[in-house]
C-alpha cells in the first residue's frame, strides 16, 4: 500500500503542477478579458477612474464608461485578485465540475468539452485497434526469423514508417483513398456509429501505423529474449509446432514492454489526434481548441487543455500502478 | 548482423545465438556506416541550400505569375508551381530555410536550459536535484504539443517564440540525459583529483563534466531536431505555424486542400517529401551515434 500512497501524492502533485501552469501561463502571458471587453482591457483603467486621464477608447460618449464595464468584467472574472487566489478560486470550480463558461457563446466549457471530447477518444481508441492489430502479427513474423529478409526489411519499414509526421501520413492517404479512388468520405460522417467508425478508418490509420511501428520495435525485442528462454526449448523438444509456442508460450510473457510504451506513445497520439482532426475535418476536440485559439476563447482553451493534461497524466498513472502489479519487483525503486 | 553460422535450418525458430546478437542493442561494430554518411550528406546539402537561398539562381518564391497555376512539375518548374503559380522548387528552399531555423534554435534551447538544468541537477544532487527532477518530471507531464500551443497561443506565432517554444519541449528529456551522464561521471576520480587541486564547483562542472555530457547528447540533439521539425508542421495544422514566412510544414498546409490536392497533389507532396527525408535523415544519423556512443536509452520517449 505504500507504493500506492506514494503514486498517489506524486499524482496530485503532478496534477497540481500541470494546472497550475496552464492556469498561470495563460493568465501571465494572455489576456484573459481579451473577448468580454476587447482591446479596450490596455487601456490604464486605474487612472481613468482616478480622473487623470480620459478614456480612450472610444467606445461609448460617456468617457468612463469601457473602464466600468472593464472593472465589472475584472471582478466577474475575479481579475482584481492576485494570481494565486485566482487560481485557487478556478481550481474550487474545477473540482465542482465547473470548467466556466465560453466567452463567445456562453455556452459551459464542460459542456463543449462533453460534445467534442467522444470523438477524439474514438478516434484514439480506433488508432489503439489498428496499432496493435497491426504491430502483433508483424512483430511475430519478424521475431521468428530473426535477422532474416522479412525481418530485416520490416526494420527498414518501422523507420521509414517514424519519420513520416501523422500530418504526411494523414494527407497522403486522404489523398488516395479519398481524392484519387473516393473509397471514404471527405467529411466526418455523424450519423451512426457504424458511419462514425467508417469515417474514423483513415484517421486512425494515420495514428496507427506509426503506432504499429513503435510496438513492432517493442514487441520484437521482447519476442527475440523470450525465446531464448529454456521452457522454449522445453516446448519444442515436446514436439509442440512453432505457432502453438510462439502464441501460446512467448506472446504472453513478452507484452511487459507494450504496457510501458502504450503510456509513453499516448503522449504522442494525443497531440497527432488533434493535428488529425484537422485533415480530417473530424469535430473533436481538436478542432474545438482550434477554433477557440483563433477566436481568443480563453475558458474553452484552458479547458480543453486541462482535460487533456488530466487525462494523460491519469493515463500514466494507471500504465505505472497496472504495471506494479505485472512486475512487483519496480515497486521498490522510487 | 551475424551471418547464421550454420547457414541450415531457416525454417524454425530464432536460435539463441542470433536472438542474442539482436536482443543486445549496441552491437560491438564501431562503425558509423554508409546510411550514416549519406544521412549527413543529405542535411548538408539542404543546409547549404537554405543558407545561400537569397544567392541562388532561384525564382522568388513569393512570386505569383511565374508559372500558371497549378502547372505540373517539368522542365521549367521542376518540382511544379503552386495555385498563385509559384515555384515550388524555390520555396521549397525558402521553406527549408524556416523549419531549419526552427528545429536549430528550438533544440540549441533545449540543450542549453536542459544540459544545464541537467548539469547542475546530478553534480549537486539532494534537494537541488529534487526540484529540478519534478521539474522536468512536471513537464512531461503535459502531450508536447498540448503544451506548445498553449504557449503559442497566449505569446503569438512569431518565429522565435515558436522555436523557443518547441525548445521547452526538449528541455526535460535533454536535462533527464544530462542529469543521468553528470551522476556517472561526478564521481570518477579526474573530478576527485580536480576537487582535491581546489577547482571551484562552477570550474569543474565548466571543465571536466560538460565535455563528458555534451558526447552523448549530440545524439539527442539530432533526434530533437528531426521532433522540433516535425511539431512546427503540426503547429501549422493548429493554425499556429510561424506566422512571418513560410516553413515546410505551412507549405503542407496550403498543399493540403481537398481541391489542391485534387488538382496539384505536388503542392503538398513535394515539402512533404522533403520534410520525411530531413527527419528520416536526422533520426537515422542520431540513432546511429547513439549506437556509435553507447548512449543508454533514456530520453526522448514517444513524443
Amino acid at each position: 500500500m505504500g507504493f500506492l500512497a506514494r503514486r498517489l501524492a506524486a499524482l496530485l502533485a503532478v496534477l497540481l503542477t500541470v494546472t497550475a501552469l496552464a492556469f498561470g501561463s495563460l493568465n501571465v502571458l494572455g489576456d484573459p478579458l481579451f473577448n468580454v471587453v476587447g482591446f479596450v482591457a490596455s487601456v490604464d483603467c486605474d487612472a481613468v477612474l482616478a480622473g487623470e486621464i480620459q478614456d480612450v477608447s472610444g467606445q461609448t460618449a460617456g468617457g468612463r464608461g469601457d473602464c466600468e464595464v472593464i472593472e465589472a468584467a475584472r471582478r466577474e472574472h475575479r481579475l482584481d485578485r492576485s494570481l494565486p487566489v485566482r487560481y485557487g478560486y478556478w481550481l474550487g470550480d474545477i473540482v465542482r465540475g465547473d470548467l466556466g463558461t465560453s466567452f463567445k457563446n456562453e455556452m459551459p466549457v464542460r459542456q463543449v468539452i462533453g460534445e467534442k471530447l467522444p470523438k477524439t477518444l474514438l478516434l484514439m481508441l480506433v488508432a489503439e485497434v489498428f496499432g496493435l492489430a497491426i504491430a502483433v502479427p508483424w512483430a511475430v513474423a519478424a521475431a521468428y526469423r530473426a535477422n532474416r529478409a522479412f525481418d530485416r526489411v520490416s526494420t527498414v519499414g518501422s523507420f521509414g514508417l517514424l519519420a513520416i509526421p501523422n500530418f504526411a501520413m494523414g494527407i497522403i492517404l486522404f489523398y488516395f483513398f479519398v481524392v484519387r479512388w473516393q473509397v471514404f468520405p471527405s467529411r466526418f460522417e455523424d450519423t451512426d456509429l457504424l458511419a462514425r467508425l467508417k469515417s474514423l478508418v483513415l484517421p486512425g490509420l494515420t495514428l496507427g501505423l506509426p503506432l504499429a511501428a513503435t510496438y513492432q520495435r517493442v514487441l520484437r525485442t521482447d519476442l527475440i529474449t523470450t525465446l531464448q528462454e529454456d521452457f522454449v526449448q522445453m516446448a519444442r523438444a515436446k514436439g509442440m509446432t512453432d505457432r502453438w509456442i510462439m502464441f501460446r508460450h512467448v506472446l504472453r510473457p513478452s507484452l511487459f514492454s507494450l504496457v510501458t510504451v502504450f503510456g509513453l506513445t499516448t503522449a504522442g497520439l494525443i497531440g497527432g489526434a488533434l493535428v488529425v482532426e484537422q485533415i480530417f475535418s473530424i469535430p473533436g476536440l481538436g478542432r474545438a481548441v482550434v477554433e477557440a485559439v483563433i477566436r481568443d476563447d480563453f475558458p474553452i482553451v484552458l479547458g480543453s487543455v486541462v482535460v487533456i493534461a488530466t487525462g494523460f497524466v491519469v493515463i500514466n498513472f494507471a500504465v505505472d500502478v497496472l504495471y506494479s502489479f505485472i512486475d512487483p519487483r519496480v515497486r521498490r525503486d522510487a | 548482423m551475424t551471418p547464421d553460422p550454420s547457414g541450415t535450418d531457416s525454417g524454425s525458430l530464432t536460435k539463441p545465438e542470433e536472438a542474442f546478437a539482436s536482443a543486445s542493442a549496441p552491437r560491438a561494430r564501431r562503425r558509423l556506416g554508409f546510411g550514416f554518411w549519406l544521412s549527413v550528406a543529405w542535411m548538408a546539402v539542404v543546409v547549404v541550400l537554405a543558407v545561400l537561398a537569397p544567392w541562388l539562381p532561384i525564382a522568388d518564391p513569393d512570386e505569383t505569375g511565374f508559372g500558371g497555376r497549378l502547372d505540373a512539375p517539368g522542365w521549367a518548374a521542376w518540382f511544379g508551381t503552386d495555385t498563385n503559380g509559384r515555384d515550388m522548387f524555390a520555396r521549397t528552399i525558402w521553406g527549408a530555410r524556416v523549419s531549419l531555423t526552427v528545429g536549430f534554435i528550438a533544440i540549441l534551447n533545449g540543450l542549453v536550459i536542459g544540459g544545464f538544468l541537467g548539469l547542475v541537477a546530478g553534480y549537486f544532487r539532494g534537494p537541488v536535484d529534487r526540484i529540478i527532477s519534478f521539474g522536468f518530471f512536471a513537464l512531461l507531464s503535459f502531450p508536447g504539443l498540448v503544451l506548445a500551443l498553449l504557449i503559442i497561443a497566449s505569446l503569438g506565432s512569431s518565429l522565435l517564440v515558436v522555436s523557443m517554444t518547441l525548445g521547452i519541449l526538449s528541455i526535460a528529456p535533454v536535462g533527464r540525459l544530462a542529469r543521468a551522464t553528470t551522476l556517472s561521471f561526478a564521481e570518477r576520480e579526474f573530478v576527485h583529483a580536480s576537487r582535491v587541486l581546489g577547482a571551484t564547483h562552477t570550474r569543474i562542472m565548466v571543465r571536466e563534466l560538460l565535455p563528458n555530457v555534451l558526447i552523448p547528447m549530440s545524439a539527442l540533439a539530432l533526434l530533437g531536431m528531426a521532433l522540433a521539425i516535425v511539431a512546427e508542421g503540426g503547429l501549422a495544422f493548429l493554425g499556429l505555424s510561424v506566422s512571418d514566412g513560410f516553413s515546410w510544414g505551412k507549405m503542407i498546409l496550403l498543399g493540403s486542400a481537398p481541391r489542391t490536392l485534387r488538382d496539384g497533389p505536388w503542392v503538398a507532396l513535394v515539402p512533404i517529401g522533403a520534410m520525411f527525408l530531413t527527419v528520416l535523415a536526422l533520426n537515422y544519423a542520431g540513432d546511429r551515434l547513439r549506437q556509435y556512443l553507447d548512449v543508454r536509452e533514456l530520453a526522448f520517449g514517444g513524443g
